[in-house]
């Protein structure tokens, strides 16, 4: 009797606050804008086509480049930083991870303002490199893409690092063993074991990263000067000063198709993964 | 079922909870109205306040128009937008015998074509938009008008506000145009004069540009005289300059929307806010104008005389206020505004 109700409700759930909201942007994406309305008739394709426009094109590879370098940055921070908690005791990784974590008691907004107050010219990086006299000029740190993606790296960096930690938890300690009675070396270990066993984990905390990077307007907002640095600023625009909503949700559902795709992706690696090396490996 | 009939039936949910009576939803311009007031109105009435805050009129002329004028008791749209919506049925009209502080405010101000004879909307704070200049980076004597923001020794210095309107203004004003212009070929001029400006914009500020001048990440650029007066107020080295070729002026109003559901506490509120020692209390706090006769008489002569809050009358008649342009030219300039932001 309990099943079936929770699965009623979670599927009633899922539809409500999940499917029927994706339709409807969907739906949007394909009606005529209308000043007064969300959309009219007839549908049309022409929100999609409006994507091709050069300007918008080229705000959407600005927002891949911006999202692809903050991922990058997770990447290079996150994996030894993953790689090291994954090797320490118990009490000491629940400590590091629980740090982690502790920022989020904090509002993003908030922490983004503090942000603001860390690298505007009077901020805390700048006054410690003048009174180091390392410069006598401050940089301008404040409102440009660095700042943009610093705040990202910042926000998202958590997210990166727990599906990688779980990755690093079910890498079976007898592979690495058997690698070195082998005679593999160090690297050789890293490199044909470590890396490929972790792969699934890079993937998920890439994909967590870079999705979300091109939709966080109000970091773009804040730190970037609001000026349409992300795909989200756009859409944003779109829906509250343009009133263009099919072509608002147009965007929103490209930036769906993205996730969609690059869920494929991961999909694809995973199996890929388990058939070299994992249980379903042939060779085994 | 279409869009319109289910976003309809999703606002009746909301709108349900909204049964308990005492309460007004006011939604304000961020940074408008001084801290206590509304403790004390609710103390005074027992009416309950519930505030939110909007960045610049289309966002809140976003949001109405899509609820029909639901949802909110009170808003404060610019001039413009009074006439906007009044035409589009957004506003309810004002019952003048529950706002008896009516008198206190200037004829002057009154009467005005975008609501004749204030049957919708009565002014709530007036204000200018013109160039802030830090005198400890830059000095103020060397900013005389809007062209000396195009000077290329600017570049990637600038503040410009995130409102649409304001920044063609300026480019209007440099080429001599009227800031209510809808002729296209105007626009299209000032959209390119603007493309010159944009390698000097740092940062577009929507909510409140006197916080990158103190905080010294901007030394250049607009800002809102209310906004100037407060930060000339924590460092002096923050002055306001009237450019040559005509500042922006402004009114933001106080209307009840169409749909409001506790019309005769929006009144209530209204009139709580025209009183003269309430005016007088929010042009000491947020440093704006304010068109009530009562209450500036009841501010301290620095105030009172503080060029950057009440201009000089030669300063109001060489700037322009804004006026409603209509659908088409709002929409063209929409449509530029997203190429400028995005650096084109």
């Amino acid at each position: 009797m309990l099943r079936p109700a929770i699965i009623i409700l979670t599927l009633g759930w899922l539809g409500l606050f999940v499917l029927a909201p994706h339709l409807l942007v969907v739906l949007t994406s394909l009606m005529t804008p209308h000043p007064q309305h969300l959309g009219t008739y007839p549908f049309t394709l022409d929100a999609y086509v409006q994507l091709l426009d050069p300007l918008y094109a080229s705000v959407l590879l600005d927002s891949l480049g911006l999202a692809a370098l903050t991922t990058l940055i997770c990447l290079l921070l996150g994996y030894p930083f993953a790689y090291t908690i994954a090797g320490l005791s118990t009490r000491w990784r629940a400590l590091l991870l629980f740090l982690l974590i502790v920022p989020f008691w904090t509002n993003s907004l908030i922490r983004t303002y503090a942000i603001k107050l860390i690298l505007g010219n009077k901020g805390l990086i700048n006054g410690s490199l003048m009174n180091l006299g390392l410069i006598d000029q401050p940089l301008q740190l404040l409102y440009t893409p660095f700042a943009v993606v610093f705040g990202l790296v910042y926000i998202l960096f958590p997210f990166f690092v727990l599906p990688l930690v779980s990755s690093f938890d079910k890498l079976d300690p007898g592979l690495l063993e058997a690698a070195n009675d082998l005679g593999a070396s160090r690297w050789q270990r890293f490199r044909h074991v470590v890396l490929p066993l972790t792969m699934p984990g890079v993937i998920a905390g890439s994909l967590i990263v870079f999705l979300p990077a091109m939709g966080m307007f109000y970091v773009a907002d804040l730190l970037g000067g609001a000026k349409n640095l992300l795909l989200g600023n756009v859409i944003k625009n779109q829906f509250l000063l343009v009133r263009d909503w099919p072509f608002g949700a147009a965007l929103s559902v490209t930036l769906i198709l993205l996730m969609a795709g690059l869920l494929l992706l991961y999909a694809w690696s995973n199996r890929r993964i388990h058939r070299r090396g994992g249980l379903d490996d042939e060779n085994l | 079922m279409t869009i319109r009939t289910l976003s309809a039936s999703l606002l009746f949910l909301f709108s349900l909870s909204a049964f308990a009576g005492g309460k007004v939803v006011v939604y304000n311009w961020a940074e408008y109205i001084p801290d206590g007031v509304l403790d004390d109105f609710t103390k005074e009435t027992g009416i309950q306040v519930e505030y939110s805050t909007y960045e610049n009129n289309e966002v809140m002329y976003a949001k109405l128009q899509l609820q029909k004028g639901k949802g909110y008791d009170v808003v404060v749209p610019s001039t413009y937008l009074v006439s906007k919506m009044r035409n589009e049925g957004l506003l309810h009209p004002l019952d003048k015998t529950k706002l008896t502080n009516l008198k206190h405010l200037d004829p002057d101000l009154l009467d005005k074509p975008y609501d004749p004879g204030n049957q919708f909307s009565l002014p709530y704070l007036w204000g200018s938009t013109a160039i802030g200049v830090n005198s400890e980076a830059v000095d103020p004597k060397t900013i005389t008008a809007w062209q000396d923001l195009w000077d290329p020794k600017w570049q990637g210095k600038l503040l410009l506000t995130d409102d649409v309107r304001e920044v063609f203004h300026m480019a209007y004003k440099v080429l001599g145009f009227s800031t209510n212009t809808t002729d296209p070929e105007q626009i299209r001029q000032a959209y390119e004069k603007l493309q010159t400006l944009m390698p000097n914009v740092l940062v577009f500020n929507a909510d409140a540009p006197r916080e990158p001048f103190l905080a010294g990440d901007v030394n250049l650029g607009m800002i809102w005289s209310g906004e100037a007066a407060m930060a000339n107020a924590e460092n002096p080295a923050i002055h306001y300059v009237y450019p040559s070729e005509g500042a922006g002026f402004w009114i933001d109003s106080l209307v009840i929307p169409a749909g409001a559901e506790n019309v005769a506490n929006a009144h209530a509120f209204i009139d709580y806010m025209l009183r003269p020692e309430v005016a007088a209390k929010t042009v000491e706090a947020i440093g704006y104008a304010s068109p009530n006769l009562a209450g500036k008489a009841l501010l301290d002569e620095a105030t009172r005389t503080n060029p950057i809050i009440f201009p000089a009358e030669d300063v109001i008649r060489n700037g322009e206020f804004q006026q409603d342009i209509g659908p088409a030219a709002v929409e063209l300039l929409n449509g530029y505004w997203e190429k400028l932001k995005t650096g084109r």
